[in-house]
């Protein structure tokens, strides 16, 4: 009751309220200096009513709901994702393990992880003749860095005390990998996967918008085209929201793992 | 200051531990180097040193001194440079179940529950038992430490004390015969300290007194009420044993009674001059 009461409580609404405030403040002053070439919040919002009224309408291939294109968006995210994770963390953990895996594999790591997404689309094309494989292909090469280095760094950061454990009780390699390697580094991983799922979301609005047919960057180039930009922002919006809640995810994973 | 103390030359009292007992780890002209950016460091050299079965040893020194490195070339930790350490009967080549060590900062696994860290060693070292043997083992040695009703919890939810317990409770439950403390409460407060010298004796008679220990500390008073003999170690680089003091005094002994003894004082005294004579050695 007293929790309910004090206005501590309701802090974190309010300092969100406020923020959400400000942005829309910036918004409508800048539909205001563009003499509305940016439609206000108040013109996108009657838009977005609408999108949302009926996110999962599906008339003919090139006119499809808000939400259809989403739940697309995020099936190739997701795929590119697994498929980067399933590679990234045992490549990671024979790196961190091994000084040897480190000096053979960090250059190629450091050579490939700059790459721009765009850069690597042709070779998917080339690789899957299909513009749906490759924008999964694009996700999957450039999301996977960031897992791969930090399972990498969580391994060979083990702290000497517990390799010792491990060496004084006689633990086999299997028992010191289930009871000492993977727990250690498990919250690195965690972190590896929550900048991985970061990267992949980025990339996928890019990919799309070159593979064109399906999907939420597909959906931003196709309104372009269609001279809304008031749905082009409420895109925005919603590709920002859903990557916001995607990291809350991830940040929830992280906390359940975390000992102390 | 007092000289007519009872204190014995390293030979000697070797000697007389050997025919008393039989010995259990023979430390033979080792040798310890570490290769490091500015070359190569020994950080002890020549060591000689016999511990007899049931004994409790103490190796005290300053800082730097060697003792945790000579504690290590026991353990199987270190590889020797120079000479050999058998334990057992053996050579020491690396870490064995017949040694149990207690870590300096109780190298607990923070993601085990206090019950898990001691079951996973178990586990690991005793192979020939059945599941429920070693279930048995775990709860026995928790109990033994008083932790039964704290074995869910993990280590970060236990004070210092309740952790070298643990840490204690996990080397004496894969039964090794020798038994390797490192500075084991040296992080801890000096009521807590002199409660698990209490409790680290009991256990050490639980067990008829035939585990061997040997311990590293720099607490003068801990290492005369356990040991049966003190090595003073010289300062290091290049440490070498300076003195072996005995400490004749009859078991069990009496915490509060003991600081009155005369022979106790006498050994506190002779330990104190060791310490904080090193001028007299290094210059």
């Amino acid at each position: 009751m007293n929790r309910l009461l004090n206005y501590q409580t309701y802090l974190p609404v309010l300092y969100f309220l406020a923020s959400m405030s400000i942005l829309i403040g910036i918004w409508a002053l800048i539909s205001v200096v563009t003499n509305n070439d940016i439609p206000t919040p108040g013109m996108t919002w009657v838009v977005f009513k609408e999108m949302i009224a009926t996110p999962f309408y599906d008339y003919g291939s090139n006119d499809k709901g808000i939400g259809n294109q989403l739940v697309s968006s995020l099936g190739r995210v997701f795929t590119g994702f697994a498929l980067g994770t399933v590679v990234a963390v045992p490549l990671g953990l024979i790196m961190g393990a091994s000084p040897v895996g480190m000096r053979l594999l960090n250059p190629i790591v450091q050579i490939l992880r700059p790459v721009s997404p765009l850069a690597w689309f042709p070779l998917g094309l080339l690789a899957f003749k299909a513009a749906a494989g490759a924008t999964i292909f694009i996700i999957f090469i450039t999301s996977l860095w960031p897992t791969l280095i930090n399972t990498a760094f969580g391994v060979s950061s083990i702290p000497q005390d517990h390799k010792n454990v491990a060496k004084a009780f006689g633990f086999s390699t299997w028992r010191y990998v289930r009871r000492v390697v993977i727990p250690y580094a498990l919250p690195h991983i965690i972190t590896g996967l929550r900048l991985s799922m970061g990267v992949a979301w980025l990339v996928i609005v890019a990919g799309e918008m070159l593979s064109g047919g399906m999907g939420i960057g597909f959906f931003v180039w196709d309104s372009w085209n269609a001279l809304s930009l008031e749905k082009i922002l409420c895109a925005i919006l919603i590709i920002g929201t859903v990557g916001l809640l995607l990291d809350k995810g991830f940040d929830a994973l992280q906390k359940q793992f975390a000992y102390s | 200051m007092n000289t007519q103390i009872q204190t014995t030359l390293v030979d000697s009292a070797n000697e007389f531990h050997k025919l008393s007992r039989q010995t259990n780890i023979d430390i033979r002209d080792l040798t310890i180097s570490f290769k490091t950016p500015k070359g190569v460091y020994t950080a002890v050299k020549d060591i000689n040193l016999q511990v007899a079965k049931g004994e409790i040893v103490s190796i005290i020194g300053h800082s730097g001194c060697g003792k945790s490195t000579l504690m290590n070339a026991i353990s199987g930790m270190v590889k020797p440079s120079k000479g050999e350490v058998i334990a057992n009967g053996k050579v020491v080549k690396g870490p064995g179940p017949d040694r149990g060590i207690v870590f300096q900062n109780y190298s607990l696994l923070p993601w085990l529950s206090v019950y898990k860290n001691i079951f996973e060693a178990v586990d690991s070292v005793m192979t020939g038992k059945t599941r429920a043997e070693k279930l048995t083992i775990v709860e026995d040695n928790l109990k033994m430490v008083n932790l039964w009703e704290h074995k869910d919890k993990l280590p970060g939810q236990l004070s210092g004390g309740m952790k070298q317990r643990v840490a204690i409770a996990r080397a004496f439950a894969i039964n090794p015969s020798i038994l390797l403390l490192d500075e084991p409460f040296g992080a801890l407060d000096a009521l807590t300290k002199g409660s698990m010298h209490i409790e680290l004796l009991k256990l050490w008679n639980l067990d008829n007194r035939n585990k061997t220990i040997v311990m590293v500390t720099h607490d003068i008073e801990e290492a005369i009420f356990l040991s049966d003999r003190v090595v003073v170690m010289n300062n290091g680089p290049e440490a070498t044993i300076r003195e072996i003091v005995d400490v004749p005094l009859d078991r069990p002994r009496n915490k509060k009674a003991i600081a009155h003894d005369p022979v106790y004082m006498d050994i506190h005294d002779r330990l104190l001059n060791l310490l904080f004579d090193k001028f007299s050695i290094e210059d």
